[in-house]
């Protein structure tokens, strides 16, 4: 997974969201549909494709979906 | 004029185990605990069914028994003395005999008679309603109210987490088992810890869809593949709404019924929904008023129809001569608010 696109294609195919690469500095709580049960599915997914922990503490203190790829991808 | 106040003698609560913490029930779950903490806020909960095996320790009527056993103690009551049970669940140990003639059973209680609502978290206040009327009809002996919940019934713990629907997911980490019991009679008696004197409980949700939603399903479904994949189903995103409208629609029909002005109330008693949910809620209900809040779901979980049972508990020994608490709960399977209000008795 090299960009947040690609997390956002992620998000799409498995938890039924209909996100766009826009809304990737959007913050998360004026997503439509978005809440803390699709970043704990997000959470598992991560760790399913980059097989690996993610540091959850830091994805849970995330305000946008660029800060959720650059807390699980870039760590 | 409304109903006569209905006496409550004493309280009980009963929990299986040991409380299943945040790690644990995450690492069961394989998922981190640390978004528990963040966002369901609920620290512990009860498990009648064993974690690592799976297998049943306690039956709902094995709670029920506890729970009223330790009421009947705290009343100074004998079951001798009890004319009747209302019980409330969502999850009986089976259809047919009711939980409430088991406990009847188990207590050794002959010739009572025994109601069993099937409710959610309103439960209780609905099983109080009942216990009122049926007290109202005539000098009975002592009522037995009692609420419980075995929720593991329904938590598959061989599947995996990471593949649930949202909607099911949350009731893993939201959901405790557990059950309470209240002596209620309808004439003072010496020792009585305080009165229920307003009740209401009310559909409120008109054309809406359910909140929550428990299927139930026997052999036939079982074969013909036709049993739900999902057994329980909560629309969280609606609760998380509905909730605090339903809550504050309550606190205000309550307050008028009653003719208490906001500021002679002590005690909050809020909707258990979650650790987080419940505080944001108790904020929210008790702007700029010094209520005193009486919680219990960040330690024992949604423990459903028990859980006001279990504030009960925990309310009767704070109270003082003339002190007041407002008791509020919000049902999400079909949106019902229910609640009533509560006067400590005399010294």
């Amino acid at each position: 997974m090299r960009t947040v696109e690609e997390l956002i294609e992620l998000a799409n195919a498995h938890l039924g969201t209909a996100l766009a690469p826009a809304d990737a500095e959007r913050e998360l709580t004026e997503l439509a549909g978005w809440d803390s049960v699709h970043l704990l599915r997000l959470i598992g997914l991560l760790e399913q494709v980059l097989d690996r922990p993610v540091p959850v503490d830091a994805v849970l203190q995330a305000r946008s979906l660029r800060d959720i790829w650059s807390a699980a991808v870039t760590a | 004029m409304g109903p006569p106040p209905v006496h409550l003698l004493g309280t009980g609560t009963a929990l299986p185990g040991e409380p299943v913490g945040n790690d644990r029930l995450a690492e069961r779950l394989g998922i981190p605990s640390a978004w528990v903490e963040t966002f369901i806020g609920t620290r512990t909960r009860h498990f009648a069914v064993d974690l690592d095996t799976g297998r049943a320790r306690w039956t709902l009527e094995d709670l029920c028994t506890d729970a009223a056993d330790r009421a009947l103690a705290n009343a100074g009551a004998d079951p001798s003395e009890v004319d009747f049970i209302v019980l409330a669940t969502a999850t009986p140990d089976a259809l047919m005999p009711s939980t409430a003639a088991l406990l009847a059973d188990r207590l050794g209680i002959q010739g009572a008679a025994a109601y069993q609502l099937q409710s959610g978290c309103g439960g209780a206040v609905q099983a109080f309603a009942v216990a009122r009327a049926l007290l109202s009809l005539g000098p009975a002996g002592l009522g037995l109210v009692v609420g419980g919940d075995v929720c593991s019934k329904h938590l598959d713990l061989g599947q995996d987490f990471r593949d649930l629907p949202p909607a099911a997911l949350v009731n893993y980490v939201l959901f405790g088992d557990g059950a309470g019991a209240a002596v209620v009679s309808g004439r003072p008696r010496p020792g009585a810890r305080a009165a229920l004197t307003h009740l209401e409980h009310r559909l409120a949700g008109l054309g809406l869809p359910p909140g929550q939603r428990v299927e139930w399903f026997g052999a036939a479904d079982l074969r013909s593949g036709t049993a739900p994949r999902t057994p329980v189903r909560e629309d969280y995103k609606a609760v998380e709404q509905r909730v605090p409208e339903l809550a504050r629609e309550l606190r205000d029909a309550l307050l008028t019924a009653a003719d208490w002005s906001p500021e002679s109330v002590d005690y909050l008693l809020p909707p258990q929904l979650g650790g987080r949910m419940t505080e944001r809620i108790t904020s929210e209900l008790g702007r700029g008023l010094e209520w005193e809040p009486v919680s219990c779901v960040a330690e024992t979980g949604n423990t459903g129809n028990a859980l006001v049972l279990h504030q009960l508990d925990r309310l009767l020994p704070l109270l003082t001569p003339a002190q007041r608490a407002l008791v509020l709960s919000v049902e999400s399977s079909k949106w019902i608010r229910a609640g009533f209000t509560v006067e400590a008795s005399d010294a």
